[in-house]
């Protein structure tokens, strides 16, 4: 009975003191709410105004954006300061209205402040927003006497990326756009820094990290009366690199203007035919790009526009590319701030594809410039001799098939120097065959075919050096003979680069090493000279070795001279003083049928644009001890031998001369 | 048919949507921590409740006899994970966390929970004899003090003794003579000097620093001073959701794990922080409540704890980034990121909830 006491007192002692341990919280949650009340209600003003002072004292400085030059310090890429006006959103009650006041005083299209203000609906308002950058001085003094009134309102000095050459190097430099969501997603830290330009190709993107620069930034820390007690952090912006590049501007301009006028007859724009044209002809109208100064006339009098193509050159000890040219173009100044629409489909939808750089992702079938690595492969394969002769018929019969010569009535017996200085197909289409595709890919592949290079540069393409394993992986179907003929004269699954083709080139005119392309040099300009010859072949030998004998690279050296200086060499109207050693390229883009075979070719010159066949042109010089390589594209613009060969010779003197090297 | 409608009458609502209420409020607060983006937090923060959701209800579906005869094993395995933490454990400054794989594990979170069932089934195992006479506390100091020891030489200041404070609110509700309370707290009045000479500099430096927040303004007093800013600056309606300027511009430091009190308040304001504030006083209210409906003394006193012990945790946490209390790192029950803490809480809840179903149960059905 007692026992049954004292359990109930106990549990009356346990419930008091749940009660009470309850009514504690209750005190305390008290506490809290009554402390939450003088935070945020009684005292908010008072914060309010430090979180406002926070945001402001927190001011980012952008770092100006490293410049790129060419190897005697021209600018290619460049800054100009510019100001910007800048809102507020936070500050700012009705931002429609805002804009409207302001853009009485600034010019301000209607579709900027729709995406002004589409870009304040997207983002937290206590972010700046860019108004309108790149205020012409009227505009900022207009501003500057309404801003004590204009709310939310600052101007911010930035910078503004200038390419003062224009289209003639946008390839290489590449362009820079603002920041976008994307790149944002990836870098949080953007989005306080709107003004940025990030690179999206060439150089600009390809050094990225380092032309960018580091952001500074200043932060004021304040007490909580709001007096500034100490400058937190203060970090000086700390610009971004510059870049040297191993180009050379003047012949790059050179090169691209030769590459332009092709062989024809270069009519400036200006004259009244060339507009009537304009008008009328809506083809030429399409193909003819922004900017362009000149159209063409070719032989029939025709006007047509500039020749579309590339042009590599590359130094054949250090792999420096001097020259990387690719048409047509566009002007990457356009980029730099927003691109308009209208602009940025005239760009994309241009049937010449101005904003594919050519020289690095154009692909093309390499013709008989690929008939260096199939001699090659052939010799260091000992299935053929360099005595060994083959009667050319004009055609070669296969597996019950056709190949066509080039020169329909035949070369006659044929040995190997004069197949590279004819450009014998039948003589390559029977090597290929004994050689193998397997061993020819192998060679490809030394002289630098079928990768992508060193230059690291976005959208670069590997290209297409076929073998067995490839076609069985890509195609599931197993090599036939056939192909291996066809590819015997670089068509077929063949396909090449501008670029990888002047490494081809610069390769065999080394010999001894594997130099690869390189576009950025770590030092300054050039200084001396001497310097520079000393440097050239320090660098030739970090290179690995080319790993084909000298007598195989002896003979293909004296083959491709026969091509410039042979009596019947295909490139024989086109030497140069200095001596070089080339070979000439004509590649098919269409597949001329068996009917029109029997009714005779048509011109080339009458065919529509698109299924004329591509010049090709590669070349080192001089040739008694070379310095350069260079490969020529022209694309639909007819044989090698009278499209792209002249440009290279001019191009090619134009770079010796440079040099103060003549015969 | 009826047995599944009893059992869906007899759980404690009130309990389980408050809960999900702040679990859904605390993923939106990640969301918004991480810039309004689900990674890295938001998104790890859901994959837990569901993992402590499961937890829940195991615990809860096991039979009350369960929870009473697991007690001590429990407390025994988590002190025995403390003594091992020294070996086995990371942490910078101080060990706490044991790394499971992808996880960290923090032992000090569930021990606090440990020890409170653990004291429940001793001091409900006394008759009112022993309840009175001061040998049948010894075992009571052993289970509380060795565990309390072990998080304060980690060097955990906090935890430890939201850990200390939790089991004493279980032996004060166990009725615990008036005169051993008044002896105890005197005997650690005495102990304060002691320990405080024991305390390591950053400690000390923390209590000072609360006393005098603007002594210190790029330690512990930023946080505190940013964290007042923030607050103040929401008002009373708040910035707006992914609109605080404090937070989103890492003014704020910890917004993901102990001040995200202090988000929620800049962008929803005193309206926002007073619903969270209500949400866990509607949590607290029916734990306790469910204390008292309880017939044994087993689960009269786990309710007390555990109520207690998220009282604890809200209190220090709220007091913390009000500037009310030293900072010593309190986490926000199932707002805060942390794993640890978040699944301790789930655990916890679960035992409420198996209480809850059987309130019926005599202290006499566990033996």
């Amino acid at each position: 009975m007692k026992k049954r006491k004292e359990q109930k007192e106990l549990s009356t002692i346990m419930t008091r003191r749940m009660l009470m341990l309850g009514a504690g919280q209750g005190v305390l949650g008290a506490l809290l709410v009554g402390r939450l009340y003088q935070l945020q209600i009684a005292q908010s003003e008072g914060y309010r105004r430090l979180s406002d002072n926070n945001q402001f004292d927190r001011r980012l400085v952008l770092a100006p954006r490293g410049r790129i030059l060419d190897r005697k310090g021209r600018l290619l890429a460049g800054n100009s300061e510019v100001f910007e006006l800048r809102m507020l959103p936070s500050r700012i009650s009705n931002h429609q209205a805002w804009l409207k006041r302001v853009s009485r005083l600034i010019t301000l299209k209607p579709e900027n402040i729709e995406t002004i203000l589409e870009k304040i609906a997207e983002q937290p308002k206590f972010l700046e927003v860019t108004v309108k950058s790149n205020l012409t001085q009227r505009e900022l003094s207009r501003l500057a006497v309404l801003s004590p009134v204009l709310e939310g309102a600052s101007f911010q000095k930035s910078y503004k990326r200038i390419y003062p050459q224009g289209w003639m190097t946008a390839h290489v430099t590449g362009y820079v756009s603002p920041v976008n969501k994307r790149d944002i997603d990836g870098e949080p830290d953007l989005r306080y820094l709107p003004e940025t330009r990030i690179g999206r190709t060439g150089i600009e993107h390809n050094m990225e990290p380092d032309l960018r620069g580091l952001f500074g930034f200043e932060r004021v820390e304040v007490n909580a009366r709001g007096k500034p007690v100490r400058v937190l952090r203060d970090q000086q912006a700390n610009p971004g690199e510059d870049a040297y590049l191993s180009l050379d501007a003047k012949a790059q301009f050179f090169a691209t203007d030769r590459l332009r006028r092709g062989r024809w007859q270069a009519v400036p724009v200006q004259m009244p035919e060339v507009q009537e044209a304009l008008l009328k002809n809506k083809e030429l109208r399409a193909h003819v790009s922004m900017g362009d100064d000149l159209v063409l006339k070719d032989e029939k009098g025709r006007l047509i526009p500039p020749e579309s193509g590339s042009v590599v050159v590359m130094d054949i000890e250090t792999g420096e590319i001097k020259v990387m040219v690719s048409t047509p173009s566009f002007d990457p100044n356009l980029f730099s701030n927003r691109l308009s629409v209208r602009d940025w489909q005239r760009m994309n939808e241009h049937p010449r594809t101005p904003l594919l750089n050519r020289a690095i992702s154009g692909l093309y079938p390499p013709g008989s410039t690929f008939k260096m690595v199939v001699l090659a492969a052939a010799l260091e394969a000992g299935v053929i001799s360099q005595k060994t002769r083959i009667d050319c018929s004009g055609a070669f019969e296969f597996g019950g098939q056709n190949f066509h010569c080039w020169l329909e009535r035949g070369h006659g017996l044929v040995n190997a120097e004069q197949s590279i200085e004819r450009s014998c197909d039948v003589y390559f289409y029977q090597i290929a065959l004994k050689t193998g595709i397997n061993r020819i890919h192998d060679m490809a592949r030394r002289l630098g075919l079928g990768d992508v290079s060193a230059l690291g540069l976005i959208s670069e393409k590997e290209g297409i050096i076929p073998n067995r394993d490839w076609k069985l992986e890509k195609r599931g179907v197993v090599w036939t003979p056939g192909e291996t003929v066809v590819a015997g004269i670089g068509q077929g699954f063949v396909l090449t680069t501008p670029l990888q083709l002047a490494l081809m080139t610069a390769r065999i005119a080394n010999g001894r090493s594997a130099i690869t392309p390189s576009l950025v040099t770590q030092q300054s300009p050039e200084r001396s000279p001497e310097r520079r010859t000393e440097k050239r072949t320090e660098k030739s030998a970090v290179f690995p070795p080319l790993d084909v004998s000298p007598d195989i690279i002896r003979f293909l050296h004296k083959s491709m001279r026969k091509v410039m200086a042979g009596g019947l060499g295909t490139a024989r109207k086109h030497d140069i003083e200095q001596g070089m050693a080339g070979k000439t390229g004509t590649v098919q883009v269409k597949r001329i049928t068996k009917e029109q075979r029997e009714k005779g070719i048509i011109d080339n010159i009458d065919r529509p644009w698109k299924e004329r066949d591509h010049a090709l042109f590669v070349a080192f010089a001089p040739y008694e001890k070379p310095r350069y390589a260079i490969s020529v594209i022209v694309e639909h613009g007819g044989s090698g031998s009278s499209a792209a060969a002249p440009i290279a010779r001019d191009i090619m003197d134009f770079m010796l001369k440079s040099d103060g090297i003549s015969a | 048919m009826l047995g599944i409608l009893q059992l869906l009458y007899r759980l404690p609502w009130l309990l389980l949507i408050s809960a999900a209420a702040l679990v859904v409020i605390g993923t939106l607060a990640l969301y918004s921590a991480s810039e309004g983006a689900w990674s890295p937090w938001a998104e790890r923060q859901m994959l837990r409740a569901a993992i402590g959701t499961m937890l829940l209800i195991v615990v809860a579906m096991m039979p009350t006899p369960w929870l009473h005869r697991l007690s001590y094993w429990g407390l025994a395995v988590a002190v025995l994970i403390l003594i091992a933490l020294p070996f086995v454990g990371t942490g910078t400054g101080a060990t706490r966390w044991i790394e499971l794989g992808p996880f960290n594990f923090q032992p000090s979170e569930p021990a606090k929970l440990a020890v409170i069932i653990g004291l429940a089934r001793y001091l409900s195992g006394q008759t009112p004899e022993q309840v009175q006479s001061l040998i049948s506390y010894l075992p009571v100091m052993l289970m509380l003090g060795v565990p309390f020891g072990l998080v304060l030489i980690q060097p955990d200041l906090g935890t430890s003794f939201m850990l200390l404070m939790g089991g004493l609110a279980v032996v004060f509700a166990a009725g615990v003579p008036r005169r051993f309370l008044v002896t105890g707290a005197l005997a650690a009045a005495a102990a304060a000097p002691i320990l405080w000479s024991q305390l390591y500099d950053y400690q000390k430096a923390r209590i000072m620093t609360f006393l005098n927040p603007e002594a210190d303004v790029l330690g512990a007093g930023y946080q505190i001073t940013q964290s007042k800013i923030a607050l103040g600056s929401g008002g009373l309606f708040g910035k707006g959701f992914l609109q605080g300027s404090q937070s989103q511009l890492n003014y704020l430091p910890e917004k993901q794990t102990d001040f995200v009190f202090t988000m929620i308040g800049e962008e929803f304001g005193f309206v926002g922080n007073l619903t969270v504030l209500l949400i866990y006083f509607a949590i607290l209210a029916s734990v306790a409540l469910t204390g008292l409906r309880c017939q044994h003394r087993f689960g009269r006193l786990v309710c007390m704890g555990i109520s207690f012990m998220l009282f604890l945790y809200i209190f220090v946490n709220v007091g913390m980034v009000t500037g009310l209390l030293p900072v010593v790192g309190a986490p926000l029950p199932l707002i805060s990121y942390g794993g640890t803490a978040m699944l301790t809480v789930f655990l916890a809840l679960g035992v409420v909830v198996n209480i809850a179903l059987h309130t019926k149960m005599q202290d006499s059905d566990f033996y």
